[in-house]
């Protein structure tokens, strides 16, 4: 089903880890084959297939590193599996769509089961099971709207319509005559907002994900076409298939597991899972009922994101420092020294240059599973979280903290010197304060910037206060409300952190009046006395 | 060669900025206890001498000695020599993060090692003397230029140094304030400290100098006590720049 054809960032993967094949590291594996636990990567955001929830109610299975669990087609399907080959437990590792693939190459899971299509593309990365579930192509519209009725494709004439980005759903749009292809959304919960607030008149999609989202959200419904009236497809790309490393001996098993499965099973499975996905309360206050339902929730990802922000911000700060002051020791008169100063200024514009000239995003996911394909080492997402924030924020308050350095008055600095201060203590009793003290409003501004933007670490799966709201999202089907909440929590931090970097900078600034220590008349005949 | 009385002996010196040849062949000797006064006209070199003098500035050829020593020699321990000769400079540059009081501990203690109680009780003495003690808590900023001065000339002071400097102290200063900072030198002058200092106060520099060097375009021009050099001139350079001076 789920097809990604031409995602940039998957080709800019594939490309870094076909070369690291091509250096010789690719035959790193993380988990022993032995291990009686089979760790299953997906979303865990696209009922039917795969969803979250808050308990192992329905037969769900707990996801890997979060007191949250897991449950659907494909959490059925992955027990089925785990069965057939002896293993005692099935774990989750909730992955983004775009680190699926990674996630597997690099060794972090044993085997994609994520209604993913078994495409010639992917084929060249991965190994793919025969299918273990066909789906139907469908299209999802306002209930009320203008194409509620409609039946067949020319219904469509006129219509706004989109789908997911790097999927066959979005090329297909292209068969609907006199349709205005929009540009193509990052994921489900996206359309279905769009859809919603009618920026868009539908989307494309597949049968059980139309049935879960009409039954769970009155205001959308799905619209299947009749033979012959709906989209033409290679049967192939509405198939989904068992996603496994190259080579994996488990493959022959897996089919063989498949086969005693036959197809109205399947439907039965399917039917279930539509039926046990998490329903949405709908009586009351929408704000209140977020809250009840997924306030735990909330609030942890909101600690995760100021944790990751608030520790990245001060590490990154103290990197900057350092960064900062390699970059403005004055070169010594020794030719030794001279060399050491210029290689180590050398290697720290390097590091800038390297930090500052990528997204985050990409460092993020090439540290994490390049960590794992090229040395083995499976770093805690959090971790690799930290690490690649600290090292980001350090790469821009390292320049912040230099300019703040060779700015400061070159008055300070030969005053210093003129008391018989060396290179360390200059710095660190009169230039640093002040280059510190100027550079606060930037440190302010790199902390705000770092809340927003761990939202990019979702690419690792780590569950900040965005990648929760998506879950919470795709589990409610209240989009607007939830991003609505998840907004006004972002903004209750930002606010609260530039009120308290303003408490700061007046603490730091000192008193804005003094206090003589001594009534003015005694100045005065203090200075008479001077002067006689 | 070094003279054997001098606590601070040049022999020519000479500084290049590129090619621009800003000091040439100076030669100089300071005794201890002895104010010695610089006057000149503008860009004749006076700062850069007085800035090589403590290393601000690295001459390009000559010899500087202190008590004998060549302060330019390899393996001489600069930061120690300058903790013993002070600077006042035109700009004050009193250190924007600390208050008055700090200013004037922070060297004692960072460079001298002293304790912070022993810095905190030198630091009160000279401040009172330049009648700046009632400001401490006071930062740079919240200042005007003459009482900055006179805490920049404490600072200095609050070293205990063997010689200091004084690049125009007084030429940022209103008129007004010009007083307060002269007086406190005068009374520095009498304490018995060695004092170099460049300065457009002829008056000063009548009343106050043991010795006046009168530079022109990077050379000492004439040499000698104040009675020599203000009443008495030999060049004619050095009469034409006092006449400009003392007719104003
Ligand atoms: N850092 C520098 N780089 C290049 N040239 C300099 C530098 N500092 C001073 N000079 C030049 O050296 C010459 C002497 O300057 P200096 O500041 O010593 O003069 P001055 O006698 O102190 O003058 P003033 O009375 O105006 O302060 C000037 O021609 C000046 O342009
Ligand atoms: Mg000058």
């Amino acid at each position: 089903m789920k097809n990604l054809k031409a995602n940039p960032l998957l080709t800019f993967f594939s490309a870094i880890i076909m070369l690291l094949g091509l250096a010789g590291f690719s035959s790193n594996q993380v988990h022993a084959e032995e291990s009686d636990t089979l760790r299953v990567g997906m979303e865990a955001n696209y009922p039917p297939y795969n969803w979250t929830q808050q308990d192992d109610s329905n037969g769900a299975v707990k996801i890997d590193g979060e007191s949250l669990y897991a449950n659907g087609y494909d959490v059925q399907m992955a027990k089925k599996i785990a069965a057939g080959l002896g293993k005692k437990n099935v774990v989750v590792a909730k992955t983004q769509w775009d680190g699926l693939l990674p996630s597997l190459t690099s060794g972090k899971i044993d085997m994609i089961i994520a209604g993913m299509s078994p495409t010639p593309e992917r084929r060249q990365a991965i190994d793919f099971t025969n299918a273990y579930y066909t789906s139907n192509i469908v299209m999802v519209v306002n209930s009320t709207g203008k194409y509620a009725n409609a039946t067949n494709l020319a219904d469509f004439n006129g219509a706004k319509i989109t789908g997911q980005l790097g999927t066959f759903h979005y090329d297909a749009i292209e068969q609907i005559q006199g349709a205005i292809k929009e540009p193509a959304m990052k994921d489900f919960s996206a359309m279905r907002v769009s859809l919603e607030s009618k920026t868009i008149d539908g989307y494309v999609s597949e049968k059980p994900e139309g049935i879960s989202v009409s039954s769970a959200n009155p205001n959308l419904k799905m619209i299947e076409f009749k033979r012959g009236q709906g989209f033409h497809l290679d049967p192939s790309e509405t198939q989904s298939a068992i996603g496994l490393r190259k080579g994996d001996s488990n493959l022959e098993k897996v089919n063989e597991i498949l086969a005693t499965i036959p197809e109205d099973e399947r439907d039965k499975m399917m039917t279930t899972a539509v039926h046990s996905q998490p329903k949405p309360a709908t009586e009351g206050n929408w704000f209140i009922n977020i809250w009840q339902q997924y306030g735990a929730m909330l609030l942890r990802g909101t600690a995760m994101t100021v944790f990751i922000s608030l520790i990245g911000t001060i590490v990154g700060f103290f990197i900057g420092l350092l960064v900062g002051i390699i970059r403005t020791i004055p070169l010594a008169k020794s030719r030794g020294k001279r060399w050491t100063t210029r290689v180590a200024s050398f290697l720290a514009s390097v590091y800038i240059e390297l930090f500052r000239g990528t997204p985050m995003i990409v460092q993020a996911a090439v540290f994490y599973y390049g960590a794992a394909q090229m040395f083995g080492l499976n770093l805690d997402r959090t971790l690799a979280a930290l690490i690649v924030v600290s090292i980001n924020t350090g790469a821009y308050l390292s320049e912040i903290i230099r300019s703040g350095i060779i700015s400061t008055d070159e008055g300070q600095f030969e005053a210093a010197s003129a008391l018989g201060m060396n290179h360390f203590q200059r710095m660190r009793k009169i230039i640093l304060p002040q280059a510190v003290r100027n550079s606060l409003p930037s440190v302010a501004n790199e902390f705000i910037v770092n809340i927003k933007d761990t939202s990019v670490l979702s690419i690792i799966s780590v569950s900040e206060l965005f990648f929760t709201g998506s879950t919470i999202a795709g589990q409610n089907f209240q989009f607007f409300h939830t991003y609505l909440t998840i907004t006004f929590i972002y903004l209750v931090l930002t606010f609260t952190i530039t009120r308290i970097f303003r408490l700061i900078e007046k603490k730091l600034n000192g008193p804005k009046d003094y206090n003589l220590m001594a009534n003015q008349e005694q100045v005065t005949s203090n200075s008479r006395e001077v002067k006689n | 060669m070094a003279n054997q009385d001098s606590i601070i002996s040049v022999r020519n010196l000479e500084k290049k900025f590129g090619n621009h040849l800003v000091l040439k062949d100076i030669s100089l000797d300071v005794t201890p206890g002895e104010v010695v006064t610089i006057i000149g006209s503008s860009g004749s070199g006076k700062s850069t001498l007085l800035r090589c003098l403590n290393l601000l500035e690295d001459p390009t050829n000559g010899e500087i000695n202190f008590k004998g020593e060549n302060i330019l020699g390899n393996g001489f321990e600069i930061t120690k020599y300058r903790s013993k000769v002070g600077m006042v400079f035109q700009s004050f540059n009193l250190f924007n993060n600390l208050d008055v009081l700090e200013n004037c501990i922070v060297g004692q203690t960072t460079v001298l090692g002293r304790s912070r109680q022993e810095a905190e009780e030198m630091a009160m003495e000279q401040l009172k003397k330049v009648g700046m003690d009632p400001y401490i808590k006071a930062k740079p900023a919240q200042l005007s230029g003459g009482q900055k001065q006179r805490v920049a000339i404490a600072r200095a002071v609050s070293m205990s140094p063997d010689v200091l400097l004084f690049d125009e102290p007084t030429s940022a200063l209103d008129p007004e304030m010009v007083e307060d900072v002269l007086a406190s030198m005068k009374a520095l002058a009498h304490t018995g400290l060695t004092m170099i200092l460049v300065t457009h106060e002829m008056a000063f520099a009548r009343d106050v100098s043991d010795h006046v060097v009168f530079m022109d375009k990077g050379v000492v021009a004439e040499e000698g006590t104040p009675e020599k050099i203000f009443n008495n001139p030999k060049e004619a350079r050095t009469k034409e720049f006092l006449k400009r001076y003392l007719n104003q």
